[in-house]
């Protein structure tokens, strides 16, 4: 279990805002923090990881205290023991990707995961390149790689996916949930993308000008009204081609594109790029085995 | 022509620097990195010798390394040194005077790296000097080269410091663009000329090779 | 989206399906869905509900008591037929609210369906989604 309460002024681009949060997380469980840019989220990974001073509040893990303002204890960001994605990625320049992730190591440590996790991110053939020859998939899959050197418990990503485009996305959620189940971590992410926090994580909190507004599962949170139909999906808009009397809506779902039938008065409240989530009457679709 | 004062020169911008690489990455670290309100005071400092006439800095010197005086004789008592028309003394006047080229480079690279590449390291558990040594420093590699290289280019070309705090004693302060001083005013314009020329031709190809190793132009030489 | 507002009159459950009956404006409509009032808090007796469901899965017969399986059905007059090559929207006015229909255009041909006409409207039970 980890809670995390945490009181700070912050000088953000309207004036002073305070941030003032507290969150209880179950160990093993992919928490979203999402809001618009500004609202406090990076400040709040900030604080956990211990790059950022909190003014007052406490961070606990499973009853290590890492921060307590009240009996002044406040850890290290190097005591904390945390993987961190950062947003720019911050691969170290001077070092190819496999050595990026040997400095992880620590002293003694079995070198072993360092090839597992190349492995896992599938980077084996591009091991010996600097970072200034990689894409920022590439990139990203390396910062990845290299913050689970240490095997932390806590593995926490920057809004890590915003710079890549949708398909890139994809598949870069599959690498974080491959690696959030094989080493049991707890996971916290920010991200201001529905479909990704829906796809990924099992609670969000909405941070707005620095206070959760709203927290719980994505789907309620993201969905104001609970619809029955049992094949529900989340994806995005990319197509809206206009047939007949009727309308065909392309939405790409993960890396799947689906088509589904909809008419002028659902249109009319639509763009390309809305997020949407597809659901249907679990009695209609066919099951087929693949041989 | 005598040689001397060449080997002298060389000789000195050779230690000055050494000296100014090992005390310039700590004062720059500093500058780069910190908060502290102090801050503006130690870069003023820093920056004087840029703007000071070097006689000034000369003059000061002089007076505090007189053995006539605390410091002075101080050093010249505790540690048997003298610092005033000696190379000893001449190396502490260089060094103090090409501060600023060694440490602005340093300094700006450590500023232009980005903060985060400090902390990805830090979350990783490595501690600020493991940092500084494997992380830092050698990702600004260009900016070390540039801050030796001025550092050194800028303590052969030196003359008003070493006039005052190194007089002009043959073998022992006498460097390069003291003799040449020399040499004109006795007329020896020949002289001069060489030195004049050594000292020029050196100080261009150091600075060129610089700007070809920074320029990425001698990359495909030493892959 | 067709979209009817009513209120749960009746839940029969039977391992994790429900077989929900609404009360719309005095029309009685079935719904069965994967939900029991354990996993679904809007399943309650007395609750307002909408019932939704797409426009192509709509029936439509002239003749006022159909003979067939659907139990669904409500009366009304058409409003609007809009033609189309292969597929026709028809907007329907009915006793629980404006419903749109999609039909090939074959049979809106075949049933002769002209504005104005009354017909009986259907949706099968397994086809209706409920919603807050």
């Amino acid at each position: 279990m980890i809670h995390i309460a945490l009181q700070k002024k912050l000088i953000a681009a309207n004036g002073e805002m305070l941030l003032d949060i507290d969150i209880s997380i179950e160990q093993g469980k992919v928490v979203t923090l999402y809001g618009d840019s500004g609202a406090g989220k990076t400040s709040i990974l900030r604080m956990i990881a211990g790059l950022l001073q909190a003014d007052k509040g406490s961070i606990t893990i499973d009853k290590h205290i890492w921060l307590d303002t009240d009996q002044r204890i406040c850890l290290k960001p190097q005591q904390r023991k945390i993987g961190f994605v950062f947003q720019e990625y911050a691969l170290f320049p001077n070092m190819t990707v496999k050595e990026n992730l040997l400095f992880a190591l620590e002293k003694g440590q079995d070198k072993h995961i360092v090839e597992e996790l190349i492995d896992i991110v599938e980077l084996g053939n591009l091991q010996h390149r600097k970072p200034e020859y990689l894409s920022g998939g590439q990139k990203q899959r390396v910062a990845l790689a290299r913050a689970m050197v240490r095997k932390p418990k806590i593995l926490m990503l920057d809004e890590p996916l915003s710079a890549l485009d949708s398909k890139m996305r994809a598949k870069l959620q599959d690498y974080i949930l491959r690696i959030h189940k094989q080493y049991n971590l707890t996971t916290l992410l920010i991200s201001h993308e529905i479909g990704e926090v829906i796809k990924m994580s099992d609670t969000v909190y909405v941070i707005d000008h620095g206070r959760i507004s709203k927290q719980g599962n994505p789907i309620d949170v993201f969905t104001t009204k609970h619809i029955s139909g049992k094949f529900q999906f989340s994806g995005e808009i990319v197509q809206i081609i206009k047939e007949d009397v009727i309308y065909i809506v392309t939405i790409l779902i993960g890396t799947n594109f689906v088509k589904i039938i909809a008419q002028e008065s659902e249109i009319e409240t639509m763009t390309i790029g809305d997020n949407v989530i597809v659901a249907s009457k679990a009695f209609n679709p066919l099951l087929q085995k693949i041989n | 022509m005598d040689w001397e004062p060449l080997v002298l020169t060389f000789k000195l911008a050779v230690v000055t620097t050494i000296v100014l690489f090992f005390i310039s990455i700590p004062i720059a670290y500093w500058l780069a990195y910190t908060t502290s309100r102090i801050k503006p005071v130690l870069e003023t400092l820093v920056s004087m010798p840029l703007v000071l006439p070097p006689t000034v800095l000369g003059f000061y010197l002089l007076v505090a390394f007189s053995p006539a005086n605390t410091i002075g004789s101080w050093l010249n008592h505790h540690l048997g040194l003298q610092l005033i028309f000696s190379f000893e003394g001449l190396v502490v006047a260089s060094v103090l005077y090409s501060l600023p080229f060694m440490v602005h480079p340093i300094q700006a690279g450590f500023s232009n790296l980005p903060p985060t590449i400090a902390e990805a390291s830090y979350v990783l558990g490595k501690s600020k000097i493991t940092t500084l040594f494997k992380v830092l420093l050698p990702n600004i590699k260009p900016s070390l080269l540039t801050g030796v290289v001025l550092a050194f280019a800028h303590t052969i070309g030196e003359f008003g410091v070493v006039l005052m705090i190194g007089g002009n004693i043959p073998g022992k302060t006498k460097v390069a663009s003291i003799a040449i001083y020399d040499e004109v005013e006795a007329l020896n314009y020949s002289t001069a000329n060489w030195y004049s020329f050594i000292l020029f031709i050196s100080t261009f190809s150091i600075l060129l090779l610089v700007y070809l190793i920074n320029g990425g132009h001698l990359k495909r030489f030493w892959k | 989206m067709n979209s009817i507002k009513g209120e749960i009159v009746t839940i029969q459950t039977n391992g994790s399906l429900s077989l929900v009956t609404i009360d719309s404006n005095g029309i009685f409509f079935s719904a069965i869905i994967i939900e029991t009032p354990n996993t679904a808090s809007y399943l309650k007796i007395g609750n307002q509900i909408k019932m939704i469901f797409k426009e192509t899965e709509v029936i439509i017969d002239k003749n006022p008591k159909p003979t067939i399986s659907i139990q669904n059905r409500v009366l009304g007059k058409i409003l609007t037929i809009t033609k189309g090559e292969l597929l026709s929207k028809l907007t329907i006015d009915t006793m629980v609210g404006q419903l749109t229909a999609i039909i090939t255009s074959d049979a809106l041909y075949k049933l002769q369906l002209e504005v104005g006409n009354t017909v009986t409207t259907m949706i099968k039970t397994t086809e209706i989604m409920l919603s807050e």
